[in-house]
């Protein structure tokens, strides 16, 4: 008999031990970035950024157990990242993958609908990425959110005629979309639509076409090399309107070209003199570890990476396991996170508002800032 | 640990169907094309449309895959075939590049960049294509199939044919063989067989844009066939399963910073592919003197 309760004691305690050591065990969550190939800088900038958050966390300690990321490389290819995103989900078994690039977020949101997996992207801003399921969130503002910070004010400097140069593709068609609904709303117009095929590098005849149209504004809607050689062309080729673009014109390449020198943008409000604790860490640790100011990007897979801590906290204490179903439960029940730049808010969608600023490109490297737009 | 195997598995098949298909024409016809992507390609926008719009049945789908890239190939083969050696590999790299182009931009068929995706799943009276193991299945079954096909039809008069214009066209042509008919045939052929292998893809991946039928994918291919050893039936097989295992491989190497990853991925392949061609230039299944036999 004493044998026995000897051996129930030693049981429990096993039991007991297994349990502390399953909430000590590692909290993982998977990244499906281009690691090599011709994007691996963006591989590169995200993990920065995924990397440093789940530093804090660990040094928080607010988390049970030590949070780690796991990479699989897409390459920037579907395939690839399908092969990946089925390892981190079925060998690896992580409840939470961030990943970017429109091709390789729509494959692998195919793999999170079906395993109950959440994907989040922080890097791509077409519209069509709100549609990928429940369980694919966007943790920043896609480009018809930029559209509309980006309408009242060119209304209200009587930038009312806006003419479009557009990419022909789902991100540029989106754009045209929403400039159509919300600039007569907000007392402007379209004067006219021009697309270019994405892989187009010519753009004089677009800006003789461009110069007819008497527009008070140029939007150009593009991405990568094209956007910096439509901006160049349409000033080579005399045209004078102002220029106004998004995001993507916050990269250094576009912000010392002559030509673009103007230009009004809208992007994320990220704020990296705030003051505030979490930006403060977030651009102090950050210059400390690279050496040079991080950019939108690296705070994007940051606050990305900082959601699913938040989530995990917040499980953890209610006790309940860290699976996509719960983190999407506990998504929807919090639904406003304090991110580096400020609070965003989750709309139904996956997609969130956040708050977003207008910038000018003045020669500097980050641009300067002439509005800023609250969440709304 | 099964379901990442399964889908590591399902896709050896469908490169390993784009290889043997590849080296049909290539290691049997000397016919060297950059364009199979596009094959490939044009199964998978099919299988979508034709789900989507239609029916996601394959007794229909499978055919007008086939038929459609075969009639591609068709116009592809008969002008270039007319003439020799490198220049088909050019006119198939201009197939290739204006099929992207196509892809890209024929939106209201292909989705443009964007891509399709939310189609039905495949199926056959009494079966539905959704599980991850019936994927397996349907893959290896078609694989074994074009397989059988292909080696059946080089055991046959056609398959001496094609041969005997890869040794020497001359010769053939001398032997009064309709040379540009038997070139032109084997082209059909081998595009028709390798859609099958992008109506497979299509279904498995529920999702469908032009980032899968690149240039990069034909090379791809084409490396599998050469590093597997072009003109045998086991290369382009090896070949598959050894440049889709690599990639994976390397993530599970003790140690190895999992940012550098994909580095040593391409230094491991590039290193691989160097050392294959100075010592065993026929491909793991070929002579050690290289060729095509």
């Amino acid at each position: 008999m004493v044998a026995f309760k000897v051996k129930a004691m030693v049981g429990a305690l096993a039991l007991c031990a297994l349990q502390v050591g399953a909430f000590a065990q590692d909290v993982k969550l998977g990244a499906v970035f281009p690691m090599s190939g011709p994007n691996a800088t963006y591989g590169d900038l995200f993990s920065s950024g995924a990397n440093l958050a789940a530093e804090h966390i660990n040094a928080d300690g607010k988390l049970k157990g030590k949070m780690s990321v796991i990479y699989e490389d897409s390459q920037a290819l579907p395939q690839r990242g399908v092969i990946g995103m089925n390892k981190l989900v079925s060998v690896d078994k992580v409840p939470y993958v961030l990943t970017g690039f429109t091709g390789v977020s729509k494959a692998v949101s195919t793999v999170g609908q079906r395993t109950k997996t959440v994907v989040v992207n922080a890097g791509g801003v077409g519209p069509d990425l709100a549609e990928l399921g429940e369980y694919f969130w966007n943790a920043i503002p896609l480009v018809n959110y930029e559209v509309r910070a980006m309408v009242p004010y060119l209304v209200q400097q009587n930038l009312k005629k806006v003419a479009l140069i557009y990419v022909d593709d789902p991100f540029g068609q989106a754009i045209v979309k929403e400039l159509e609904g919300e600039l007569p709303k907000a007392g402007g117009s379209l004067v006219g639509k021009l697309s270019v095929p994405p892989t187009s590098q010519q753009f004089g005849g677009i800006a003789a076409k461009v110069r007819e149209l008497k527009a008070d504004a140029v939007y150009i809607a593009s991405y990568g090399a094209q956007q910096f050689q439509i901006a160049k062309q349409l000033r080579d080729n005399g045209v004078k309107e102002q220029l106004v673009s998004y995001s993507a014109f916050s990269v250094p390449e576009i912000q010392t070209l002559p030509e673009a020198k103007g230009t009004l943008y809208s992007e994320l409000l990220i704020d990296l003199a705030a003051t505030d604790p979490l930006t403060k860490r977030f651009v102090d640790d950050f210059k400390k570890k690279h050496g040079k100011a991080p950019t939108n990007y690296v705070a994007s897979y940051y606050n990305a990476t900082k959601l699913y801590g938040d989530l995990a906290i917040a499980l953890q204490k209610e006790g309940k396991p860290l699976t996509g179903t719960n983190l999407l439960e506990a998504r929807k029940k919090i639904n406003t996170f304090d991110f580096v730049g400020g609070k965003v808010t989750f709309l139904p969608n996956g997609t969130v508002m956040a708050p977003m600023q207008i910038k000018t490109v003045d020669g500097s490297p980050s641009g300067k800032q002439v509005q800023v737009v609250k969440a709304n | 640990m099964t379901s990442y195997i399964i889908n590591l598995l399902v896709l050896i098949c469908v490169n390993a169907t784009l290889a043997v298909t590849l080296n049909f024409i290539m290691g049997y016809a000397g016919i060297f094309s950059l364009a199979h992507a596009i094959f490939f390609g044009i199964g998978s926008y099919v299988a979508a449309y034709v789900a989507l719009h239609f029916t996601g049945s394959l007794l229909v789908i499978l055919p007008a895959a086939m038929l459609i890239s075969a009639l591609v190939g068709l116009a592809l083969a008969l002008p270039a075939l007319r003439v020799r050696g490198e220049y088909f590999v050019a006119a198939s790299l201009g197939l290739q590049v204006i099929g992207v182009t196509v892809f890209s931009e024929w939106k209201s068929v292909t989705g443009g960049i964007g891509g399709v995706m939310g189609f039905p799943p495949a199926s056959l009276p009494g079966l539905s294509f959704e599980s991850p193991t019936a994927f397996l299945i349907w893959s290896v079954v078609m694989l074994v199939l074009i397989l059988l096909a292909i080696n059946t039809l080089l055991h046959s008069s056609f398959g001496r044919n094609l041969q005997a214009i890869r040794d020497s066209e001359s010769a053939a042509l001398a032997y009064g063989k309709n040379v540009a008919m038997i070139k032109t045939l084997s082209v059909v052929f081998s595009s028709a067989l390798a859609a099958t292998a992008g109506v497979v893809y299509a279904f498995y991946m529920s999702f469908v844009n032009v980032e899968s039928f690149t240039l990069d994918t034909s090379v791809l291919v084409m490396a599998m066939v050469i590093i597997g050893g072009t003109g045998t039936i086991w290369g382009p097989l090896v070949g598959a399963v050894l440049l889709m295992l690599i990639p994976s491989l390397t993530s599970y190497i003790p140690g190895l910073p999992q940012t550098e990853v994909g580095s040593i991925q391409q230094i491991i392949y590039g290193a691989a592919m160097v050392l294959l061609m100075i010592f065993r230039p026929g491909g793991i299944m070929g002579g050690k003197h290289g060729g095509v036999k």
